[in-house]
């Protein structure tokens, strides 16, 4: 066996390590550890001196091994393999110690840290005795996209990766692609309609050669890592034959059945079989089996009797679709916060208390009111109050701000004095409004004649006090700036409700195997240097999936998105980590409960000379160990956690 | 000794069973598992350990109660038994606390067994001492060839028992039996009697009232090669079997001195070999007609188990049957 050599490097990281941790001690220490032939501390190791200092030692002292004490591996790992390598070094010869977030930054007595630290570094200094130079290989990928969520997020990275002629399968669950941007009315702060701005994207979307719209569908299951996924999607049966279908609206006419539009919010009505929105893509009627009467009853059948087309299909089956793809970008979205939890604001309970999307609704020409803004009994208010931040910023639901309600909040009201007499009053915490533009629309907005009453609204009201409270509602809130309880009657309250992470979110992170933050959005890599990427390699996220953002943010994100995906594509290849399951064949009694255990069925019970043995397929095996766990012989290991690199780390941990 | 590499990097050097089989065969009487421990020996300190099944994590467990500083919580499978601060008889627990959670799935507790050791002895009217900071004999240690620790775990055990003024000292597992009668004098003074349960057991039968209910089964007694070819008891343990009423004991095509290993040592080596040597010894077992193999060692059960449990084993011959420690079928027998 060759001599073992390894070096160690102490990094002070400024203040951060050697704040805490006698940095000069825990390398004088290092250095008495058998085979460490240098030990050194350095003040910045990432930096290009600290590198070239492990670099130099490699070809002058003919080190072998390698243990750097600082950051996390999630930080510099890459970092100093790659210094390592470019002194000829196999990469996996490379250990870190986080003597950081494992121990300076969380401990304050310097004496117990130092010493901790000198524990940390004697394991690595024992497990990289173990490690074992791997090769790393590459394999061709597949140039494939598929984009999960058909909102403006969706539609924008679909179509910056179809522009560049590269196959995208947009999937989403609803009939219709379009998301939260299709129900708005105008788009502050230019006021552009939104409907004119997103519909031709949406027609881009359905006619593009390069995208395979899968609407009314859901991702049922993901296999395989970035380069190579498998992707099963269900598509939802319709009852009516996409092919077939001109869309012409007839049969919603004549369904003798009327619901709720979703897309209204409830403020109109379509048929149990419906085309959701005018400029819908696909422009194809829906049954809503749950709600039809044929499906309830057996009974009925009307759309099928007046459909020229004959695209009705009540025979019709769920599909599913098995796609391979190289990269995912997913872009779910939010919901909106149910104001019903704040039952003090009365929605639900008063007529005239509406939500955001409501009074989008309402403003829309071609939305239920023809544009007018109404009360429920058709008059127009003299009063409007606006209610900021409902559930935002506030302990007891989501601590974050939204960011977008402040700056649709200055659109309503403008919208309001733009079409009605009304007093309007904006009853708001701080008013935010950072973006290009925001400022001057608030201003503007200012200058309508628009009050603005600071102060958190405490409740709303139908008990009148005085004579001018009568028939209306009274706002209460308190006047931070007054520095009192203020009472304000109106007729008319929209709540601007939070936006929060989808429901069902979880279960989504879980299948792409993503994390989500606190807070219940999608977290991305790193905050501040890898906001579209996240914990596995090749699935991006963009728009209001990773958190509360306006309409210009979400689509900047989703090009960003789609630029990772599509540098991936140009890179053509992707590098196979080494660090997958091994089997020692001698020891392998094929048992098969590594078989049983793995969840990407990368461990094959196969016979191989006779002999039943186990085999890895390197391509779908994620490095986990949890066959290596289960098998009872010791056969199945983990390259690069070894289980002499494990328990030597633990031994050296207790001092054996 | 002049070993050249080959020898000592073969990865077959930690594939011998240390069985006896062949020793017991031999014409000039060669003790060659005593051969292949000091090889082994020679071989640790090259860094060479063997192919340890799982993950090591065994071995691991057996070095860290080496360290002076250990502070074990053991004995909490003591809860409602009978032992004693003071008492002439220590019983040995060994590894079995350490074992439980790892064989929970294929359903083995070495735990129960040191239960069922102290019931029977509390039935034969003994509280032993139990300590609460015994450490591993060092079996599993001295076989793969880690002398030096071996021997810091002979030295701590044997202070430990100096101190608790036991006279004698009971196993129920083999190995710790063999450890402490063969292996331990060559480096520490124990200054006491050891003794399998089954020995003591067999003394024991008919005296102090000791009454067996009847249990109707046919059984079949797999020999524990620590306790018969290591150290010759093969009586003992079938004088107890066949003292409880309704038992029929049948042997099978091999045993007794000529009885096959359950085919892993020392969590060493554990190969197809291996399992193959478990599958035959099973279909040997169920060719007696018994309902049950008796073994008298958890590592035994342990093997015999976790070859039945094996998905593959679906695929090969029917080898499912039933494993009993004796000193459960004992416990068994002797509950009213
Ligand atoms: C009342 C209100 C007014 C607003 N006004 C403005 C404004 O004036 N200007 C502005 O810039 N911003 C405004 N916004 C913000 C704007 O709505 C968002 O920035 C934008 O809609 C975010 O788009 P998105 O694609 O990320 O999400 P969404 O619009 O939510 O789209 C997500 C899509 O993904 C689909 N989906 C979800 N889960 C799945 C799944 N598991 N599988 C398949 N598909 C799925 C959904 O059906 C949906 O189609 C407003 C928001 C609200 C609430
Ligand atoms: S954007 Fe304005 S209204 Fe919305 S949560 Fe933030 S501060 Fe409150």
């Amino acid at each position: 066996m060759e001599e073992i050599k390894t070096g160690v490097y102490i990094c002070h990281c400024g203040l951060n390590i050697a704040g805490t941790v006698n940095v000069e001690e825990v390398a004088r220490y290092a250095g008495t550890l058998p085979n460490v032939v240098v030990a050194r501390d350095y003040r910045y190791m990432c930096s290009d001196p600290g590198q070239a200092l492990i670099k130099d030692d490699i070809k002058n002292l003919g080190l072998n091994r390698v243990v750097v004490a600082s950051c996390s591996p999630r930080m510099h790992e890459p970092t100093f393999r790659r210094a390592c390598q470019d002194a000829g070094l196999n990469p996996y010869l490379f250990e870190h110690a986080n003597i950081r977030e494992h121990c300076s930054w969380v401990h304050d007595d310097r004496q117990i840290a130092t010493e901790k630290a000198k524990d940390l570094v004697r394991a690595a200094v024992r497990r990289v005795f173990y490690n074992e130079p791997l090769e790393i290989k590459e394999r061709p990928l597949n140039p494939n996209v598929l984009v999960v969520g058909g909102g403006i997020a969706g539609i924008q990275a679909a179509l910056d990766i179809a522009n560049g002629e590269h196959r995208v399968y947009l999937v989403e669950k609803e009939p219709a692609i379009g998301g939260h941007m299709a129900q708005l009315d105008r788009t502050f702060p230019t006021l552009d309609c939104s409907e004119c701005i997103l519909t031709p994207k949406m027609t881009e979307v359905g006619q593009h050669p390069f995208i395979t719209l899968l609407a009314y569908s859901e991702v049922e299951e993901v296999a395989g890592s970035v380069g190579n996924f498998k992707v099963r999607v269900k598509k939802k049966a319709r009852y009516v034959d996409e092919e077939k279908c001109t869309g012409c609206g007839v049969c919603e006419e004549k369904c003798p059945w009327k619901v709720d539009s979703e897309y209204e919010v409830g403020m109109g009505k379509r048929g149990v079989v419906y085309v959701p929105f005018a400029q819908a893509i696909p422009h194809v009627a829906t049954i809503d089996k749950e709600r039809c009467v044929y499906f309830l009853k057996g009974k009925c059948r009307a759309c099928e009797k007046f459909c020229d087309a004959k695209a009705i299909d009540f025979e019709q089956k769920d599909e599913i679709v098995e796609l391979e793809v190289g990269s995912i970008i997913l872009t779910t979205g939010y919901d909106v916060f149910d104001s019903r939890r704040i039952p003090q604001y009365g929605y639900g309970r008063y007529d005239n208390v509406l939500t955001g999307l409501e009074f989008e609704r309402m403003t829309c020409a071609a939305g239920p009111t023809g544009g007018k803004v109404l009360l429920k009994d058709g008059r127009q208010p003299e009063s409007v109050a606006i209610i900021h931040c409902v559930g935002s910023r506030d302990e007891n639901y989501h601590e974050y701000c939204s960011r977008v309600c402040c700056m649709y909040a200055l659109k309503y009201a403008h919208l309001i004095k733009e079409n009605t007499q009304a007093e309007v009053y904006q009853m708001y915490i701080d008013m935010r409004c950072f973006g290009e533009g925001f400022e001057e629309f608030y201003r503007r907005v200012c200058d309508e004649g628009v009050n603005f009453i600071r102060g958190k609204v405490a409740k709303v009201t139908d008990v009148a006090l005085t004579e001018g409270e009568q028939g209306k509602l009274a706002v209460i809130a308190e006047d931070t700036l007054l520095g009192g309880i203020i009472r304000v009657p109106v007729d008319m309250v929209i709540l601007c409700p939070a936006l929060e992470a989808r429901f069902g979110a979880e279960d989504v992170a879980k299948l792409f195997t993503i994390n989500r933050r606190a807070d219940g959005f999608f977290m991305e890599r790193h905050v501040k240097l890898d906001p579209v990427a996240t914990a596995t390699e090749g699935v991006y996220i963009a728009g209001c999936c990773e958190g509360p953002k306006d309409i210009p943010d979400t689509v900047a994100q989703a090009s960003a998105a789609a630029a990772k995906a599509l540098s991936v594509i140009s890179r053509g290849r992707v590098v196979i980590e080494p660090t997958t399951a091994q089997v020692n064949e001698v020891l392998c009694q094929a048992c098969g409960r590594c078989e049983e255990i793995c969840d990407f069925h990368a461990p094959k019970v196969i016979s191989k000379d006779g002999l039943r043995v186990s085999s890895v397929d390197a391509a779908l095996c994620k490095g986990c160990g949890a066959c290596a766990v289960v098998c009872p012989t010791g056969a199945m290991s983990v390259r690069h956690s070894t289980r002499e690199q494990i328990n030597g780390m633990v031994e050296a941990l207790l001092e054996v | 000794m002049g070993f050249g590499d080959e020898l000592i990097h073969d990865r077959e050097l930690f594939s011998c069973l240390s069985c006896y089989a062949c020793s017991n065969l031999c014409p000039s009487d060669v003790d060659y598992p005593v051969f292949t421990q000091k090889v082994r020996n020679l071989a640790s300190g090259e860094g060479e350990h063997g192919d340890c099944a799982h993950s090591g994590t065994l071995l691991s467990i057996m070095r860290l109660t080496s360290r002076s500083d250990i502070k074990q919580k053991r004995l909490d499978w003591l809860d409602g038994l009978h032992t004693s601060e003071k008492s002439e008889v220590l019983y040995f627990a060994g590894c079995a606390p350490y074992f439980e959670p790892v064989f929970e799935d294929i359903e083995v507790s070495p735990v129960n067994i040191a239960r069922n050791s102290i019931k029977v002895l509390n039935a034969l009217g003994i509280e032993p001492m139990v300590l609460p900071n015994e450490r591993c004999c060092g079996h599993d240690l001295l076989w793969t060839g880690d002398v030096e620790t071996f021997k810091k775990l002979a030295q701590f055990n044997a202070q430990m028992i100096k101190e608790s003024g036991a006279k004698k000292i009971v196993f129920s597992c083999p190995e710790g039996y063999r450890t402490f009668k063969l292996d331990y004098p060559n480096y520490v003074d124990l200054g006491c009697d050891v003794q399998h349960v089954s020995e003591l057991l067999a003394e024991k039968i008919g005296q102090n009232g000791v009454k067996f209910k009847e249990i109707k089964k046919k059984v079949t007694y797999q020999d524990p090669c620590r306790l018969g070819r290591h150290l010759g008891i093969y009586e003992p343990p079938r004088e107890i079997i066949k003292a409880i009423p309704g038992i029929e004991l049948v042997e099978m095509e091999h045993s007794g001195d000529e009885s096959i290993c359950c085919g892993t040592s020392v969590w060493t080596n554990c190969s197809s070999y291996s399992k193959q040597i478990r599958e035959e010894r099973l279909l040997e077992a169920r060719a007696t007609g018994a309902d049950m193999l008796i073994t008298a060692c958890p590592k035994c059960q342990i093997h015999f188990k976790c070859a039945m449990v094996d998905k593959g084993a679906e695929k090969g011959p029917d080898i499912k049957m039933e494993v009993m420690d004796l000193v459960n079928l004992v416990a068994n027998a002797m509950e009213t």
